[in-house]
């Protein structure tokens, strides 16, 4: 019971890490490697905001969004629209983005384990005879809350449509009179956001160091991998597969291995299938 | 103008004789150079780093180190060596300490490299270099000085001024675990480590000699340095009904885990051999005090708040107002007393030369912070006791009300050990 439970909240908590980085790939083709970073910096801006200056706790998550989305869209239009369309590029423009924002971090002192959000519910149940805590229960319905919303968002509103637009043919959506850039600029607003959700969900339930930005850069971009980079709903089912895998790990090999799941899984899926599970890169396979 | 002359002249000859009759008490001559490789973002860094610092200006300020008849003060040079990091980047720890000798011209090391795989690698260097080193952080294992009494003449550069995992497993931790047990009566034993050399060695020796003493010792866990969710482990602990979980991780992520253990209420006391989270005073703050009950080991005393000896409070005192923070990590207190016990033996070797500063520090016998600090001439480790008469004293403390309540060794105690209260039922 251990592993379907736990195997549940890791696979969810994994997708919230990884749904901004596919939701950026999927739509402007952009590998965003400041994912980790913004990540990080969500946490710290929220402890800033609730421990240090004493605003509401809800209220300093929104904001701490908001300013991570704004954050993540003043990236692309400042640096990544210079670069657009070079993978290569890309690539090493948004890690050093990302780098020196967690070195920044670490250099305005940024350190130690003193930098802790409260969980939103104190306590733990026993579900299926294996004790949860409330948060991560939270974390789960929130989860699949999220997963929702984005699907009816790109289904269901005009913007979503034109995102989507964008993901499937960026001429034909140019044609259409879809600016590009700015879909793209949206895109890595809206990617940011994300990453700032999942790290004010998962943060409480540990602390905010700089360390940890780099962690979740290697799982976001396994999922997308496993899943297929492009597309969201394969991010989710990765995360599912990655999430199970790692609980199953631990249990009967040991903790040890834990993060060998996710680099495994990225060498699996582009030995066998490069494209992963949903990819939309189909040359990838013909190349191999 | 005559009288303008007059009274330049009185006031030229006023401060002549003011800096004749009042030389300065702070010394003036060259600055001794102490090199100090420091994995400055993290919490066995900046606590060496903040102990050097304050040894150094108390030292100065006292007129420096008489060297040959000459004063001089030290001058603290302090390099990033990121050792901590997950990966453990041995080769960047390597690049600074050749950079503190080469480019900041260090005539002597003091500190780290602080993460014992880097500190190993190390050695090498300061024995190409003929640099003497004081390790007063980290580096806690045994094949340090292990590797000075194999080769002597190679590695004799390398001293150890704080713990190590070999004392600290059968001086220490055993003794408080076997006290424990006959206490609550409880012998049930799961161990969680971190994936580095003096965790995993620590961890085996210390399941190898539980269960010789009639312990179950349930399982062993092990963690890459960085982990963040350690759920499933302290599941595994509850459902192998473990009494006691031994930890032995030096990340600050050590706090997550004692949140996780609050939170899933696990009937198990937290024993931290080493914990770093646990050691800081924020602790309680970064926990909302879910780390109640946590026992850690901060290898010397004064380290946390005790009266080993009269210089352990009055140390205690003045890093508190000189860092606005009570002395956080277990490189604290002894990398503070580096500095006075490099003084002690520069000023009987007369000079800064390394063969005679390693005869004198080999001489070294002087009380200090954590108790009589005497270094083995063999092998260059400080020598350990359970009393502070006697040699370096260590350092259990446990978590109760707020507090850091000093539980062991007995000749520092300064209360008694507790259990948290879902384990009572």
């Amino acid at each position: 019971m251990d592993i379907l439970v736990y195997g549940i909240i890791n696979s969810i908590s994994l997708a919230l890490v990884a749904l901004g980085f596919a939701l950026v790939y999927g739509i402007s083709r952009l590998p965003n490697f400041a994912h980790g970073a913004l990540y990080v910096v969500a946490g710290f801006l929220t402890w800033s905001l609730a421990r240090a200056a004493g605003i509401n706790y809800l209220l300093s998550m929104l904001c701490a969004m908001l300013l991570t989305g704004i954050m993540g869209a003043m990236i692309y239009r400042f640096l990544l629209i210079r670069v657009r369309g070079m993978a290569i590029s890309e690539i090493i423009a948004s890690y050093a983005m990302g780098l020196a924002i967690l070195e920044g971090l670490r250099w305005w002192g940024f350190k130690g384990m003193t930098y802790t959000l409260p969980p939103f519910v104190e306590g733990s149940i026993m579900v299926l005879g294996v004790p949860v805590d409330y948060h991560r229960l939270l974390v789960v319905v929130i989860g699949a809350g999220v997963v929702l919303v984005l699907w009816l968002f790109t289904h269901q509103s005009r913007i979503g449509l034109a995102l989507r637009g964008m993901a499937q043919d960026e001429r034909a959506a140019l044609m259409l009179g879809i600016d590009s850039d700015f879909m793209a600029l949206l895109a890595m607003g809206f990617g940011s956001m994300l990453a700032a959700l999942s790290a004010v969900l998962l943060l409480p339930l540990g602390n905010i160091v700089v360390e940890e930005g780099y962690n979740i850069l290697i799982l976001a971009i396994a999922v997308c991998i496993v899943g297929g980079l492009g597309s969201w709903m394969g991010a989710v089912l990765a995360a599912f597969l990655i999430g199970f895998a790692q609980i199953i790990t631990v249990v009967y090999l040991g903790s040890h291995f834990q993060m060998v799941v996710a680099i495994l899984a990225i060498i699996i899926t582009l030995i066998l299938k490069p494209s992963g599970l949903f990819g939309k890169q189909k040359e990838l396979e013909e190349r191999v | 103008m005559k009288l303008a002359k007059l009274l330049t002249v009185a006031f030229l000859t006023a401060v002549a004789l003011f800096a004749f009759c009042f030389p300065a008490t702070a010394a003036s001559g060259k600055p001794i150079v102490l090199g100090c490789p420091l994995s400055t973002a993290f919490l066995y860094g900046w606590d060496a780093e903040r102990g050097i610092k304050l040894a150094v200006e108390e030292i100065n300020a006292a007129g420096g180190v008489d060297v040959g008849g000459q004063k001089r003060p030290f001058k603290v040079e302090v390099m990033d060596t990121r050792d901590l990091e997950p990966g453990v980047p041995v080769s960047e720890a390597l690049l600074v300490v050749e950079k503190l000798i080469l480019e900041k011209n260090a005539d002597f090391i003091m500190g780290g490299p602080v993460r014992s795989e880097a500190a190993l690698a190390a050695m090498d260097l300061l024995s190409k270099y003929k640099k003497v080193s004081i390790v007063t952080t980290g580096v806690l294992t045994p094949k340090y000085h292990a590797r000075v009494g194999k080769n002597y003449d190679k590695y004799k550069y390398c001293f150890r001024i704080t713990g190590e995992a070999k004392w600290m497993v059968g001086g220490e931790i055993i003794p408080c675990l076997l006290g424990i047990g006959k206490k609550f009566n409880l012998n049930r034993l799961f161990i969680m480590i971190q994936d580095v050399a003096h965790a995993r060695a620590g961890g085996k020796i210390i399941a190898k000699i539980m269960a010789k003493k009639g312990w179950n010792v349930l399982g062993q866990e092990i963690y890459p340095t960085g982990t963040s969710d350690f759920s499933m482990g302290l599941l595994k602990a509850r459902r192998k009904k473990a009494q006691v979980i031994l930890i032995w991780m030096d990340m600050p992520q050590t706090s997550i885990l004692l949140k996780q253990w609050y939170d899933l209420k696990i009937p198990a006391l937290p024993f931290g051999s080493i914990i770093s989270a646990a050691e800081q005073p924020g602790f309680w703050k970064a926990t909302e005090g879910k780390g109640e009950y946590c026992l850690a080991n901060v290898v010397n005393a004064g380290n946390a708040p005790c009266e080993a000896t009269p210089w352990t409070m009055k140390f205690y005192n003045a890093y508190t107002k000189r860092w606005g923070i009570e002395p956080e990590g277990y490189g604290t207190s002894s990398s503070y007393m580096a500095p006075y016990v490099l003084k002690a033996a520069i000023e009987r070797a007369g000079s800064l030369d390394p063969e005679a500063v390693i005869k004198a520090l080999e001489q070294t016998d002087m009380m200090g912070v954590y108790g009589r600090i005497r270094f083995d001439p063999k092998t260059h480790q400080v020598i350990p006791s359970l009393y502070p008469k006697k040699g370096a004293v260590g350092t259990i403390f446990q978590w109760q009300a707020g507090k850091r309540v000093v539980v062991f060794p007995k000749s520092i105690a300064m209360g008694e050990i507790k259990l948290p209260p879902w384990m009572m039922k």
